[in-house]
């Protein structure tokens, strides 16, 4: 039975490369520790590929043409997309990709009630996979990336309660279809409260984060569902905020785990929240 | 922004699209804009609230606030080394009528 062997969820707002020097020494220690306890975690549990949940920002698809989820099967990823390279601000990058595993994944949801699409050809990627791949170096080692790249900002957006329904599924996937020795990463890119556009495009919630936060940590999926519904998350920043649904699907594939997160920060500049959370998963209650 | 008034017909949101995908078109809006838009389908309220750079104006016609976000960049600036901050500001007030909740920084 393959086993999942790391699973975290971070935000990956641009600023966070780009204005990195400008920010204050306490938000740079945020982004430092949280990303290099990722990637030092990430390398530490050995996987053969991760699976990462990133949102899309509407950069593959028309608005009138919009998967849910879109797998991504290139045999290499790379990015940044031409036209984010001046606006992240990090360098290029090609992570080695894993077209068994995203074709596998596609099958596998497909006969498990979970309508996904696959492309392919290399995505567009913008912040969504290229923060989280250049934080971590992630291109610079030989575990492989099956980018899946999921609807948050396009009305009508896939529940909290479907994407742990998606989430289950997934692990069923992990466990029956993959192969039995395989070692999976599982990482959810987004988040935390942000409005990007929008007239709040400067307002950060912080007392959504920090509980947000704290109930991811906590590892009760119930609480967590009860209370971080899709309406609470608009409301801590329209089209935005409900990236954090890109940490569902992890959360719900490892079961309830405790996690650690590494700080806060909500720097108005950021123009997001950042904080992330790795799940211990020798915890599962 | 409230998700009712949000409308995924508009042609704008293609518009803003075709730019990300295309450098060409990208350099055509800065250098005749007028050209670009005429190859559109904009309602005449959508194109003029373009043309006057009035966001909330698009807003309100059904814009999403994702793909706002971008075309204020193709207009004000994409820069990583400032944060696209130029465009942010002025996209920001152009949404609330004021700049108030804009950082000094």
């Amino acid at each position: 039975m393959a086993q999942i062997v790391f699973a975290a969820g971070a935000p990956h707002a641009p600023a966070i490369i780009g204005l990195f020097d400008k920010a204050p020494d306490d938000s740079k220690k945020v982004v430092t520790d949280t990303y290099a306890a990722i990637s030092k975690e990430l390398r530490a549990a050995r996987p053969d590929v991760v699976i990462m949940f990133a949102n899309d920002h509407i950069t593959n698809s028309r608005i009138t043409f919009y998967p849910d989820f879109l797998i991504g099967s290139a045999p290499r990823h790379s990015g940044p997309h031409e036209w984010f390279q001046e606006w992240i601000g990090c360098r290029d990058y090609v992570a080695k990709g894993s077209p068994e595993v995203a074709k596998s994944l596609f099958a596998g949801m497909t006969r498990r009630g979970v309508r996904m699409v696959v492309r392919e050809e290399n995505l567009n990627f913008d912040d969504n996979i290229s923060v989280p791949v250049t934080m971590t170096d992630l291109d610079k080692t030989d575990i492989a990336l099956v980018p899946v790249l999921q609807n948050c900002t396009v009305p009508p957006i896939p529940s909290a309660e479907r994407c742990f329904e998606i989430g289950h599924a997934l692990r069923d996937f992990i466990e029956k279809d993959l192969p039995g020795d395989m070692r999976v990463a599982l990482f959810g890119s987004g988040g935390l409260s942000h409005e990007p556009g929008g007239a709040k495009y400067y307002k950060i919630d912080e007392d959504f984060d920090r509980r947000f936060l704290q109930l991811c940590a906590g590892g009760d999926h119930k609480a967590l569902l009860k209370e971080i519904t899709l309406e609470r998350m608009e409301e801590a920043g329209t089209g935005g905020t409900a990236e954090v649904l890109s940490w569902y699907p992890v959360m719900a594939a490892i079961g309830e785990c405790k996690g650690r997160s590494f700080g806060y920060t909500g720097w108005p500049s950021f123009r997001c929240g950042i904080g992330g959370v790795i799940w211990d998963l020798n915890t599962k209650q | 922004m409230a998700w009712e008034k949000f409308n995924p017909n508009l042609a704008a949101h293609d518009l803003v699209q075709d730019m990300k995908w295309n450098p060409e078109i990208r350099k055509e809006f800065k250098d005749n804009e007028k050209a670009v838009l005429d190859r559109y389908a904009l309602l005449p309220e959508e194109r003029k609230a373009i043309e006057e750079r009035n966001f909330r104006k698009l807003y309100d016609l059904g814009m999403h606030p994702y793909l706002g976000g971008q075309l204020s960049r193709f207009i004000w600036g994409n820069d990583a080394g400032k944060g696209a901050v130029e465009a942010s500001n002025k996209l920001v007030a152009s949404l609330q009528g004021h700049s108030r909740d804009i950082p000094k920084s």
